[in-house]
């Protein structure tokens, strides 16, 4: 009988270990994370890959509403296949990595949640921040809660959960002061941008 | 002497063609850098993995071109100076 009030205490416990929010780091160590970004140009659209993902992002997987964080990308790991167009994007006149390392998305509000099963949608508001002009958007989001997962991808057989997010949106490269009116006939103005991370939440 | 340089620049056309069509004929820039898709298994990302490599584009294939005419051209002026020589 004494035992009763124990198992209570520890059911109540790993249930509120639970339901309480988590922190995903998207500093992936395989190095998965990536944005795509694509551009209309005449001869081929420019395709190109970032990879230097990092920031955090807490949850509450039982109440995804209660969410906030921010992802980073490092300017220079923006890579495209021709070296020459590399070193002009990365340059003082179009993205100007040395004056502008981090490109990042930060939380604000996250609305219009649809759920199914550990995959939902939603419209997440936040501050995006490109070449030291931080602008408020909105962009539809998938996300995939997998829980336990987390060990498959470690070495060390880590226990945790794995957040993966999955976005795609278009920005004006004018509104963030890349080459503003300029060079439209070489490079379109829209910059489409595929999202695609996974964060990990270690536990013990 | 120009009927080498026109030899050269016919010869040098091919190579350059040849060598564009050979390296898969990307009719875009020229690309330093070969890309690979491949897919994370547990988080199912797909993400690009680059390797150092060589695919001539077209603007490898327009300079290659380009410098072959200019030597086409060069044996052009020189046989015509040729020509002029014994008349001089």
């Amino acid at each position: 009988m004494k035992t009763t009030p124990l198992l209570l205490a520890t059911v109540a416990l790993v249930a509120a270990a639970q339901a309480a929010p988590l922190t995903f780091d998207f500093k992936d160590p395989k190095g998965v994370n990536n944005v795509v970004f694509k551009l209309d140009a005449p001869l081929e659209s420019i395709n190109g890959t970032a990879s230097g993902v990092s920031g955090t992002i807490t949850v509450d997987p039982a109440d995804p509403s209660k969410v906030s964080g921010k992802i980073v990308v490092e300017t220079k790991s923006l890579t495209v296949p021709n070296s020459v167009m590399q070193e002009h994007m990365l340059g003082e006149k179009w993205l100007d990595a040395a004056k502008h390392p981090e490109i990042s998305f930060e939380v604000k509000d996250i609305s219009n949640i649809q759920r199914q099963g550990d995959t939902g949608t939603a419209k997440v508001t936040g501050l995006f921040t490109l070449k030291g002009v931080t602008k408020e958007i909105t962009v539809d989001a998938k996300v995939t809660y997998l829980p336990g997962r987390l060990a498959e991808r470690s070495p060390q057989k880590t226990p945790g959960d794995l957040l993966v997010i999955r976005s795609q949106f278009k920005i004006n490269r004018s509104d963030f002061g890349i080459q503003a009116g300029e060079n439209t006939d070489k490079v379109a103005e829209e910059i489409e941008l595929s999202l695609s991370v996974a964060g990990a939440a270690p536990k013990g | 002497m120009a009927r080498i340089l026109i030899i050269l620049s016919l010869v040098g056309a091919l190579a350059v063609t040849a060598v564009w069509v050979a390296l898969g004929a990307h009719p875009g820039w020229t690309k330093m850098k070969i890309e690979t898709k491949q897919v994370d298994p547990v988080t199912e990302i797909e993400f690009t993995e680059y390797r150092s490599g060589f695919v001539p584009g077209i603007d490898f294939l327009g300079a290659g071109l380009a410098g072959c005419v200019l030597l086409a051209g060069t044996g052009w002026i020189v046989s015509k100076l040729h020509i002029k020589k014994p008349h001089a």
